[in-house]
């Protein structure tokens, strides 16, 4: 690196000044940081707010020409994989012939069993479908950003999920984005119930893209593989949703079960969420969404 | 620095991070955006600048994806000073070590966001997870990258390119 005149001054005369500065934008930061500490949890800031309206044409734009790099990849490696694909469809399609008798007779009978399932099984609302424009993974915090907000009918609390389970809920929102902490964040939680044994925990995110299910007595018959579903005890998630399998179960020190789940949805996956209406709790608490930890 | 030069690499950096962060491929190369374009600016050697624009991408970030403003305000901040100052008293060039101190200075924002997260949210700290590596590992090559693009000669390369043309 070479000592430029300008250089030479800046040495002379910035650092001082630097040093200010530096001092100044970093108590800002702290005065920021601790103005909002005593709400977090609740409804995100108006300045937050204003400056997720003020991203979203930028936001949408790039989320436009992202899904459209995204559909010319995935055209060219299908162009790519088209005959072999062919030759193996070919030969599954024989196969599938010979289920397709046997699965006629198991279809009629899964169809029976959804209906009872979905008749007893509270279903939520869901208010509208959203593009994901971006998900960020930082120091265990995951968040996620969503092409729906206030114009949409999305508010702050309401829960998203996708078809394979629940993924997280909206904490802050603007005109036409909105901004949602992922189950599988570090500091979110939610209530939870083994379907198979029906006891009821708390399940934590681990930062890591995994979550600990807490609070389920060490005399309980859980087993590797059962599946975990949100309990709509904690006023933020509808009863019912799928929110993963348990991956292993170890016997702590402690009067609980240390257990680990693995989430249902697939988080690094996600390009669109389902909104759900927001719980009755939510919207009837006068701070709108409340914190994660139930 | 120009103000319009600013603009254009806050443009770029929010542009870039979206791109990425919203495709479904986010996952292959992590690059912080913000942090290169932080890391430009603060390549003038101008401490002054590097501060105000590392604390203005972090307050931008901080709206897009955190749960409290001023925490990637804060680590950006500092990061811009702490780059600042090596790039104006500390005799160092080349890829290789824009790269290293890029991958180090996305260690360190993770690092200090995990402290003010634990602080101020009584978030569990989370520290060098893979994520957190990997992005590392694709900021400092990508640094390291356009770097390499900055110093290499292109005037030479497009002239040899010109007259072995011709010939």
């Amino acid at each position: 690196m070479r000592f430029t005149s300008s250089r030479v001054d800046a040495l002379n005369l910035r650092p001082r000044r630097g040093g200010l500065v530096l001092a100044s934008t970093l108590v800002f930061c702290v005065l920021i940081l601790s103005a909002q500490a005593p709400a977090r949890g609740r409804r995100g800031s108006v300045l937050q707010s204003w400056v997720l309206t003020g991203a979203a044409p930028l936001a949408s734009a790039v989320s436009a020409v992202s899904r459209a790099v995204s559909g010319a990849l995935d055209s060219t490696g299908g162009i790519f994989r088209a005959r072999s694909e062919n030759d193996r469809l070919k030969t599954e399609m024989a196969a599938k012939d010979r289920e397709l008798f046997q699965l006629r007779a198991e279809l009629s009978q899964s169809g029976r069993d959804r209906r009872l399932a979905a008749a007893a099984a509270v279903l939520p609302n869901v208010v509208g479908t959203a593009p994901v424009l971006l998900i960020e993974n930082r120091a265990g915090l995951q968040s996620a950003l969503i092409g729906a907000g206030s114009l949409s009918g999305v508010v702050a609390g309401s829960p998203i999920a996708v078809s394979e389970g629940l993924v997280g809920r909206v904490v802050t929102v603007g005109r036409t984005i909105s901004r949602a902490q992922l189950l599988v964040d570090a500091s979110a939680a939610a209530g939870a119930r083994l379907s198979r044994t029906g006891e009821t925990g708390v399940v934590k995110g681990d930062g890591r893209g995994a979550l600990r299910l807490n609070n389920i007595p060490t005399t309980s018959r859980v087993q590797t593989g059962d599946p975990v579903e949100s309990a709509g005890i904690d006023g933020i998630y509808p009863r019912g949703v799928a929110i993963g399998r348990v991956a292993s179960v170890t016997r702590g020190s402690s009067l609980f079960l240390e257990i680990r789940v693995i989430p249902a949805a697939s988080f690094s996956q996600l390009t669109d969420v389902l909104v759900l209406a927001p719980s009755p709790a939510v919207t009837e608490s006068p701070g709108g969404a409340r914190s994660g930890t139930p | 620095m120009k103000w319009k030069r600013v603009a254009v690499l806050v443009t770029a950096a929010t542009a870039v991070q979206l791109l990425l962060g919203g495709s479904r491929y986010r996952n292959i190369w992590p690059i912080d955006a913000f942090l290169l374009a932080t890391a430009v600016v603060a390549r003038g050697g101008d401490s002054v600048t590097a501060v105000l624009f590392g604390g203005g991408t972090g307050l931008l970030e901080d709206a897009l994806s955190s749960d409290l403003l001023g925490m990637n305000a804060f680590a950006k901040a500092a990061i811009g000073y702490v780059l600042a100052l090596l790039s104006l008293r500390v005799m160092f060039g080349g890829v290789w070590a824009v790269g290293a101190a890029l991958a180090a200075a996305s260690l360190a924002n993770d690092a200090i966001v995990a402290a003010l997260a634990s602080l101020l949210l009584q978030a569990p700290v989370v520290l060098f997870s893979k994520e957190c590596i990997w992005r590392a590992l694709a900021t400092g090559t990508t640094g390291a990258i356009l770097e390499a693009a900055r110093i290499f000669p292109w005037k030479d390369w497009w002239e040899k390119r010109r007259l072995r043309r011709l010939r």
